[in-house]
């Protein structure tokens, strides 16, 4: 495990949690703290698996790097329309219609850009 | 999503020494510096807003009885400028921190995930926009506090719009801070340079380190409350029952604690930085200060109870213990801190003004915090001013000179500039002086009864003089962020007008990897002409320069700059 510090440091900072939940089920609390703690450590341990496979798959330390060749030109599209689908609690969900060509817009643009030469 | 892969050391046309330019680039960016500044820009502007709406609320309390505004409009104000201080302003900046300068102190030449972390600064910038434009409303902002316990944000007894935009805002701001966070997290493990080891890693990654696990496992707990909060709105049945009145406080607070620590953290991080560098040696402690960090993030998650006691429905013995352990690894850290500044040779420039405030400022938020940590005190002083004095000490009188410490220190590493020394110094003291002035008097107020978020008070209440002083306070705290926006923008200005008078590569003498390269620092971050020197420690050019000065290595490598 020595060989993948990083898988350790997240994988014992979820047990580390899952510690103290076992003590503050000593003292007694309500269901839904458990769920919800509990759920977090099994979050963080899912998240220490996706390092440790990162881990295998490659170094731990890097002397070549994969880079952004291109910018983020679909990111704007989709913010604005996960922006817009927010407001759809708001003002109704008529916004989906707003929302969902924006939406397919991004994904567009990040399909042509992503075969496209790079701008960045 | 990325292109072939490259060494971070070898020259080509797209390795060009700056990204290019037009606004369209910067908004599209996949540059993990220009997302870190969009993000920390964008925080910092807000943060000038949040200062105005306190302005105002110090305005109105100024003196008794007053009609500055009008009830329904002070409880807008001290509910956007909680959740702004706090949603918009401290926690993304202390993420921006992370995106522009993890990836530089690992030794890499990009962030992991950069579309997503593009797409997190949007999604905070245009949350933070759908938040803000509640007070466009008919029945204006959002008016329940920073938490906004149900029954009171249900739609029954906060009917208007404000509050729908308020909770869209919030989720969508952060939304963006846990992928940003997620990808910071993702460089600091997994896009280390070689001879960078876990170990080598400077304290500020660290903490980014600590940080955002702590994103990452109590973030999406107000994502939670924030859905209930939305369906208690559509159908108020929901918040009849109890158990949904507390679970919503658990789900809020389970994020609600850790958080501080998020506004905190990085901000401890660049503290130890700049003590580092100011003292001419290595931090002092290092090891048992990454592991007091990685230990005080966990119990962090632990203790959100604590914020709930009086509901007399948590298990108050528990909360009470884990608040009072966090002590054991904050006094490691304050050991590190001070063992630094004792054992060092000290230089007094601007970063390292505001590093030293912040040991004892914040040490009255701690202290304080374990006052109200344990529940028989907490019971007096609940929703009291001393509340609001124990948070703006952690939050302000600490967070906020970690912050201008880390904006002193960096400033010259990302624009290349140098800020003005005697209007920091300016900006400092009056910002002491505010400080104290404006919060000290609020534990007073607390204890002598003065509840929180009441919009006027009487003049036989007593509470006259220290709210007059907390509002002088206020507004030498005004004057002082004024100088440092005369500062900025006065640097920037003299740039235009007598050109550019670069900063050196490493002004400070500092020890981290970003101090070896350019600044403003290459599109790659090194190049063939600033290349990555040996790891050997989390001291890296302290290394190089000790090797010089007995000289195993040629002296121009190793003494450029230095704290002077």
């Amino acid at each position: 495990m020595t060989r993948h510090p990083a898988f350790v440091v997240v994988a014992a900072w979820g047990l580390f949690n899952g510690v103290l939940l076992a003590v503050l089920a000593v003292y007694g609390e309500s269901s839904l703290v458990y769920w919800l703690w509990g759920g977090v450590v099994a979050l963080l341990e899912l998240a220490a698996l996706a390092v440790l496979l990162s881990s295998l798959a490659g170094p731990e330390q890097h002397v070549g790097y994969r880079l952004p060749g291109r910018g983020g030109v679909a990111v704007l599209p989709a913010a604005v329309g996960l922006a817009v689908l927010g407001l759809g609690f708001v003002h109704g969900w008529w916004l989906l219609a707003v929302a969902v060509p924006l939406l397919g817009c991004a994904l567009l643009l990040g399909a042509v850009r992503g075969r496209g030469a790079g701008d960045e | 999503m990325t292109e072939a892969a490259t060494a971070p050391t070898t020259d080509s046309p797209d390795r060009r020494a700056v990204a290019s330019g037009g606004w369209l680039r910067w908004l599209t960016t996949t540059d993990h510096k220009r997302i870190g500044l969009l993000t920390m820009g964008t925080a910092l502007l807000l943060m000038l807003l949040m200062g105005l709406l306190a302005l105002l609320m110090r305005g109105q309390l100024a003196q008794p009885e007053e009609n500055l505004v009008a009830p329904g409009v002070y409880n807008q104000l001290f509910t956007m400028h909680g959740s702004g201080m706090i949603y918009l302003v401290m926690t993304p900046f202390a993420i921006g921190l992370g995106v522009y300068l993890v990836p530089l102190q690992v030794g890499a030449p990009a962030i992991a995930f950069p579309r997503a972390t593009l797409l997190g600064f949007w999604l905070y910038a245009l949350g933070a926009l759908v938040m803000l434009s509640g007070f466009a409303t008919s029945e204006g902002a959002h008016a329940d506090g920073w938490f906004s316990y149900p029954p009171m944000a249900d739609r029954q007894h906060s009917p208007g719009v404000g509050s729908d935009l308020w909770i869209v805002g919030v989720f969508l701001a952060t939304v963006g801070m846990i992928i940003a966070g997620w990808a910071v997290l993702w460089t600091a493990l997994r896009r280390r340079a070689a001879g960078m080891t876990m170990l080598r890693m400077p304290l500020f990654s660290w903490s980014m380190v600590a940080t955002c696990l702590m994103v990452m496992g109590a973030f999406p707990s107000l994502l939670a409350a924030l859905g209930l909060l939305a369906a208690g709105r559509a159908d108020p049945s929901i918040f009849a029952s109890n158990v949904w009145n507390i679970g919503y406080q658990h789900l809020f607070w389970f994020y609600g604690h850790p958080v501080v620590y998020v506004m905190f953290f990085p901000y401890l991080g660049a503290v130890a930085e700049v003590l580092a560098a100011f003292s001419g040696r290595r931090f002092f402690g290092y090891r048992g200060t990454v592991l007091s960090l990685l230990a005080f993030a966990a119990l962090s998650m632990s203790v959100w109870g604590h914020h709930m006691f009086t509901t007399g429905q948590v298990a108050n013995d528990y909360y009470s213990l884990t608040s009072l352990v966090l002590l054991v690894p904050a006094g490691v850290e304050y050991f590190g801190m001070v063992g630094t500044v004792l054992t060092g040779r000290l230089v007094f420039r601007v970063p390292m003004l505001f590093a030293l405030a912040f040991i004892p400022q914040f040490l009255i938020g701690g202290l304080t915090g374990i006052m109200v940590g344990t529940p028989v005190i907490d019971y007096h002083v609940t929703d009291s001013y001393f509340i609001v004095a124990h948070l703006h000490y952690v939050l302000f009188a600490g967070s906020a000179f970690g912050l201008f410490a880390a904006v002193y220190f960096w400033f010259p590493k990302v624009t290349g500039l140098m800020l003005s020394e005697r209007l920091g110094r300016i900006h400092f003291w009056l910002l002491v002086v505010g400080t104290n002035l404006t919060f000290l008097p609020m534990f007073g107020l607390g204890y002598v009864g003065m509840p929180r978020r009441v919009a006027s008070y009487a003049s036989f209440d007593g509470f006259g003089l220290l709210n007059l002083l907390a509002s002088c306070g206020a507004g030498v705290l005004a004057l002082g962020v004024t100088a440092f926006v005369v500062n900025v923008a006065w640097t920037f200005r003299k740039r235009t007008l007598r050109g550019p008078s670069p900063a050196p590569d490493d002004p400070w003498g500092a020890h981290a990897l970003e101090w070896a390269t350019s600044s403003p620092p290459p599109r790659l971050n090194f190049t063939p002409r600033h290349p990555l020197p040996p790891i050997t420690s989390n001291a890296p050019l302290l290394d190089l320069r000790q090797r010089a000065a007995s000289g195993a290595v040629p002296e121009g490598r190793a003494s450029e700059g230095g704290a002077s």
